[in-house]
């Protein structure tokens, strides 16, 4: 009896698993493919990036940006394991897309080769520096983990007020956040007016009071962090509570915190409330909080496929928005100069994004710039700091110097 | 022994030799050899493309895995939730022969069978190690011993340089003797191979279980105190299974890192640990042909469940939660029915169905 | 020297958050024998049903801790009764995987729900202002998670010591037969104990949520990351958890106060407790306080 009614379970799932659909479309299609975190570690960010990207394609599928032609991107899941990546890199291979859209840091260094031997542009939601060694296929979307340390950096060193800052970095024990470290000590080693006095990783701490107190007692002013949201969340809240998180930029005796682009948006204040007050965060994206023509088209494309207000407002969505929009300019571009959109064509479109042909997106802070040397798209970064409970822009879009010169 | 070496009609052994025969029957062994040459011959017939090739290269690398988790726990009764970890091993000895001669090494390339015996002895060593907390260890404690193995091993990765911090380490493209192994071949050629060493594993483990030794850690597993008595020694026994296992493992962790061509922490973490054991327990824990089922049942579930959940996705525009979410669901849905409708495994039809056709049409 | 004493009194309160949060897998341990791989998901899963009635529907925070607790005991007692009561007198590892395809399914459905992969954090409801002594300070999240650990287990130990249905649990623990024959319900005492369990996740799931704010990865990462501690204090001893969760929540903030950043050494407090934990076993395989099982052949 027992067995019967597993047997039935069973059959069920198999039909259940034979039911599968087609889809048709018009026109030439153009197969792009992504793979990235939607669920298991990560998936607070890689869920609304994946719904950007989703939601902008068929926007450029439904308004006909490319004539008749559609673009047809498959989505999967690979709920951060490179194992999984491969295999869905593999599977668009053999679908014959054009371009690639890669999510962590791990499957796109893991993949590299690949990348090399099967020629095809590859836009990656990891931001790490590593990316580009021995590389020639993978695109950054914007500015580099280091990039975005160092100009953080510079930052301090520019408005602190009376001698030499002190900054402690705080980051992720793994290789995504010391990545930048090196590059930050280079800069320092190459003049940059602070002093780095500590590094610290953290791990899952429930309480980051004694190291909040170290580094007080080093005269730490500032903290900058490379790492993902809720241990900065962590972080903050319990420097608030011990009144060491500083009111305004570099007050004396008291912590500023600040951030790359993972560690901040409205996730942070989602995870830590009130004690993100102050905290400096940097990246190359518009945020709905700092309304202008980009955020107002975010927030449309949002209304117009449904998503929740916390989608719509999530700097992951315009992340996911913005390679959606790269990939599609390539297509265009490859169209419009009369060449057949293939892998290589459109990795020269690609390396041709510069000068005059720049592209600018509506969801960045600057012009997306590659070419066959820099494959490192926005280079101008925004610092924004949270005022009365939303992020606001701190000056304008900078790009960092010091790493021109350690380069 | 009967007349008829084709047909078994009865119990004819005279001698104990007889009955531990590999292949009862001619019938038997042709089955079995006819078996080989579709396996080995399918490949040349049918072009699969590469993301089937990769998932069967995936099945068969988890199936050298588990074929090692079964011993340890399924012979031995020991729990091991640390096996990716020794997966990893095998793989990082790999990649630090990449780290100190560079990745397109001779040695890398050429002796490629070396290297994947040496990642196995390594494996073999680690996992004695490891093992040696089994000396006191028993049940729940032991299993949270391999569990802080497994942690040990991921803090490690991450923190030391010469792993790159968990990063991909690289390892070269190897040459065959009709030279190097393209892109196009790859998946190809490493099924072969791989398929190769399952089938020497298998063989080395079913003669393995005849032996005293293999008999050894059934003995153990059931009650260690009976088997101490009987004059066998439980804490060597128990550590040598946790070696074997890791011996396996190990193999498994070269392979991995040669077809994936580079190893990262990502593939050695608690999760896969988990997954190993699921494998083992949805093909039949203490079986051998378990440890063929489970990592086919898995991995194709895994797929099918892929493509529901972009049919799903399909149908609800916003809705991508419900399809993201299928995944663990029914990852865990299954474990759970298995354990409580089938806990002996897929093993157990294989079991049901060989005794239904041995007798077929003439039942009792 | 304030350094120390922070750290000291720092330790010790993560330490009793560990024991609040270990204390449901030693209930489940201590009457069925039974090691619960999905806790972490419903100390998870109790943190966003409070989120849930405090925000979205506006119960204050008490009450909405309360009823969260109210309906992971229930939850947790479905759990037992639906899957864990097929498999009593399975082998261990049946039973261990069961609980992790169970965690599985969680996961799965708490997908479906936002909070599985949003973050979100409690309204603020305790003052803001930490306790300071003589440089060392204390915040109320802290002490009142303090607290609830505390009024829990001193509650539970009371339960366990004095009331019929508390010895009538350490019978079953003690011998299930022997307690059959005398007329001790064997399942009931089972789902009791999970739904105790599932009650202390909720709890523990509202303080850590209250301190690291509602993230379903770090909050589920608390079921595995609390196993060394209910493995050093013995499965199945309460006093035992709370002594090794101080024990751990020492080990981790000395080493991530003194040892990280020297030596070149960094994030010891993820792997310093498994370290000590691997030792330790070979001296006492029961752990602390473990009870120590005399086996025949």
């Amino acid at each position: 009896m027992k067995s019967k009614s597993f047997l039935t379970a069973l059959l069920i799932l198999v039909v259940m698993f034979a039911f599968t659909a087609s889809v048709n479309a018009g026109g030439k299609v153009y197969k792009l493919g992504m793979s990235l975190a939607i669920t298991g570690p990560t998936s607070d960010a890689g869920n609304p990036y994946a719904k950007g990207t989703e939601d902008y394609f068929k926007f450029v599928n439904e308004t006909k940006i490319l004539g008749d032609d559609t673009i047809d991107c498959t989505i999967r899941d690979d709920q951060y394991k490179t194992d999984v990546t491969k295999r869905n890199f593999e599977e668009y291979l053999d679908d014959g897309i054009v371009m690639y859209l890669n999510y962590s840091t791990g499957s796109t260094l893991g993949l590299k080769r690949d990348f090399e031997e099967e020629e095809i542009a590859v836009l990656s939601a990891s931001y790490h520096a590593g990316n580009l060694d021995d590389s020639n296929y993978i695109f950054l979307p914007i500015a580099s983990y280091s990039d975005q340390l160092v100009n953080l950096a510079e930052y301090v060193a520019k408005n602190h007020k009376g001698g030499k800052a002190k900054v402690a970095l705080f980051v992720h024990p793994s290789a995504f956040g010391r990545g930048p470290v090196s590059d930050v000590e280079k800069a320092v080693a190459a003049g940059l007016n602070i002093e780095l006095v500590e590094v610290v990783e953290h791990g899952k701490d429930l309480d980051n009071t004694a190291m909040l107190k170290r580094l007080m007692s080093k005269n730490v002013q500032y903290v900058i962090s490379q790492t993902i949201q809720s241990p900065v969340a962590t972080m903050i809240k319990d420097s608030q509570r011990l009144g060491l998180t500083a009111s305004s930029f570099g007050e004396a005796g008291k912590l500023t915190f600040m951030g790359a682009h993972y560690t901040g948006g409205n996730d942070l204040i989602a995870l830590a409330g009130n004690a993100t007050e102050n905290y400096f965060w940097i990246t190359a994206f518009n945020i709905t909080s700092v309304p202008g023509e980009g955020t107002t088209k975010q927030l449309a494309l949002a209304k117009l496929f449904g998503r929740d207000q916390k989608a719509a407002d999530s700097h992951n969505y315009a992340a996911g928005i913005m390679v959606a929009q790269v990939a599609t300019e390539a297509i265009r571009r490859a169209k419009a100069a009369g060449l057949e959109v293939n892998k290589a064509n459109l990795y020269k479109m690609l390396n041709g994004m510069n000068g005059a042909n720049a592209y600018s997106p509506y969801t960045t802070t600057g012009p997306v710039t590659y070419s066959k040397t820099d494959r490192m798209g926005v280079d101008m970064l925004q610092i924004y700091s949270v005022q009365n409970g939303v992020f606001r822009a701190v000056g304008e879009p900078v790009e960092s110097e010091y790493m021109k010169k350690i380069k | 022994m009967s007349a008829n070496s084709w047909l078994a009609t009865g119990n004819f052994f005279t001698k104990y030799k007889q009955e531990q025969r590999t292949f009862l029957t001619s019938l038997d062994r042709s089955f079995f050899t006819f078996f080989l040459v579709l396996l080995f011959g399918w490949p040349l017939l049918f072009e699969l493309s590469n993301k089937y090739m990769l998932v069967v290269d995936n099945i068969l690398i988890a199936i050298v895995a588990v074929m090692g988790l079964n011993l340890v726990t399924g012979f031995a009764g020991l729990i091991s939730i640390g096996h990716a970890a020794f997966v990893g091993i095998g793989a990082y000895t790999i990649a630090s022969f990449c780290r100190t001669m560079g990745d397109s090494h001779i040695i890398i390339t050429h002796f490629w069978p070396v290297l994947i015996v040496v990642s196995g002895l390594v494996g073999a060593v680690f996992g004695a190690i490891v093992g040696l907390p089994a000396l006191r260890l028993k049940h729940l404690y032991l299993a949270i011993a391999t569990l802080s193995f497994q942690m040990i091993f991921e803090w490690t990765i991450q923190f030391m340089t010469f792993f790159n911090q968990g990063q991909t380490i690289y390892v070269g493209r190897v040459f065959w003797f009709t030279g190097k192994v393209g892109r196009k071949d790859h998946y190809l050629f490493w099924y072969f191979v791989i398929l190769t060493i399952v089938i020497l594993l298998g063989f080395g483990i079913r003669n393995l279980l005849k032996t005293r030794y293999g008999r050894s850690l059934v003995a153990v597993r059931d009650n260690d105190r009976a088997a101490d008595a009987m004059g066998m020694n439980p804490g060597l026994t128990k550590v040598y299974a946790f070696a074997l296992a890791g011996f396996f493992a190990g193999i498994a962790g070269a392979l991995h890192a040669y077809v994936y061509r580079g190893v990262g922490f990502e593939s050695f973490t608690l999760h896969e640990s988990i997954g190993y054991l699921a494998m083992a327990i949805v093909g039949g824990l203490g079986t051998l042909n378990g440890s063929f089922w489970g990592p086919v049942a898995l991995k194709f579930l895994d797929l099918q469940v892929e493509t529901l959940a972009e049919t799903v996705g399909q149908y609800m525009p916003s809705g991508m939660n419900l399809a993201t979410a299928l995944k663990p669901f029914t990852f865990g849905l299954v474990i759970v029915l298995f354990l409580i409708f089938e806990p002996r495994g897929i093993a157990n039809w294989w079991r049901i169905t060989k005794s239904y056709t041995k007798l077929w049409p003439f039942r009792y | 020297m304030s350094y120390f004493f922070q750290i000291v009194v720092s330790g010790i309160v993560v330490g009793s958050i560990y024991a609040l949060a270990a204390l449901g897998l030693v209930l489940v341990y201590k009457s069925s024998r039974v090691a619960n791989f999905a806790h972490g998901q419903i100390i998870a899963a109790g943190a966003f049903i409070t989120y849930y009635l405090t925000v979205s529907i506006g119960v204050p925070v008490f009450f909405s801790f309360l009823a969260s607790m109210i309906i992971t005991f229930f939850l947790a007692m479905s759990v037992e009764k639906i899957f864990l009561r097929r498999l009593i007198g399975e082998p261990i590892i049946s039973v261990i995987m069961v609980t992790i395809g169970l965690g599985s399914i969680l996961d799965g459905l708490i997908y479906l729900t936002p909070f599985g992969s949003e973050n979100f954090s409690f309204p603020v409801f305790l003052p803001q202002q930490p306790l300071s002594l003589g440089g060392v300070s204390i915040s109320w999240t802290q002490l009142v998670g303090v607290i609830i650990t505390f009024i829990l287990i001193g509650g539970l130990s009371w339960f366990f010591k004095k009331s019929t249905i508390g010895i009538s649990m350490r019978a079953v623990s003690d011998d299930q037969f022997a307690s059959m024959s005398v007329g001790i319900s064997v399942p009931r005492v089972f789902g009791l104990a999970w739904a105790l369990a599932g009650l202390s996740a909720a709890a523990a799931g509202c303080i850590i949520g209250n301190i690291t704010g509602l993230n379903f990865d770090t909050l589920h990462a608390f079921g595995i990351v609390v196993f060394p501690v209910i493995i050093l204090g013995g499965l199945d001893s309460i006093l035992g958890a709370v002594v090794a969760g101080i024990i751990i929540g020492l080990i981790q903030q000395f080493s991530s106060g003194y040892l990280d950043g020297n030596w070149g050494l960094s994030g010891t407090g993820e792997v310093m407790p498994y370290i000590i934990l691997v030792v330790v076993l070979f001296f006492k395989p029961h752990g602390l306080f473990g009870i120590h099982e005399i086996e025949r052949v």
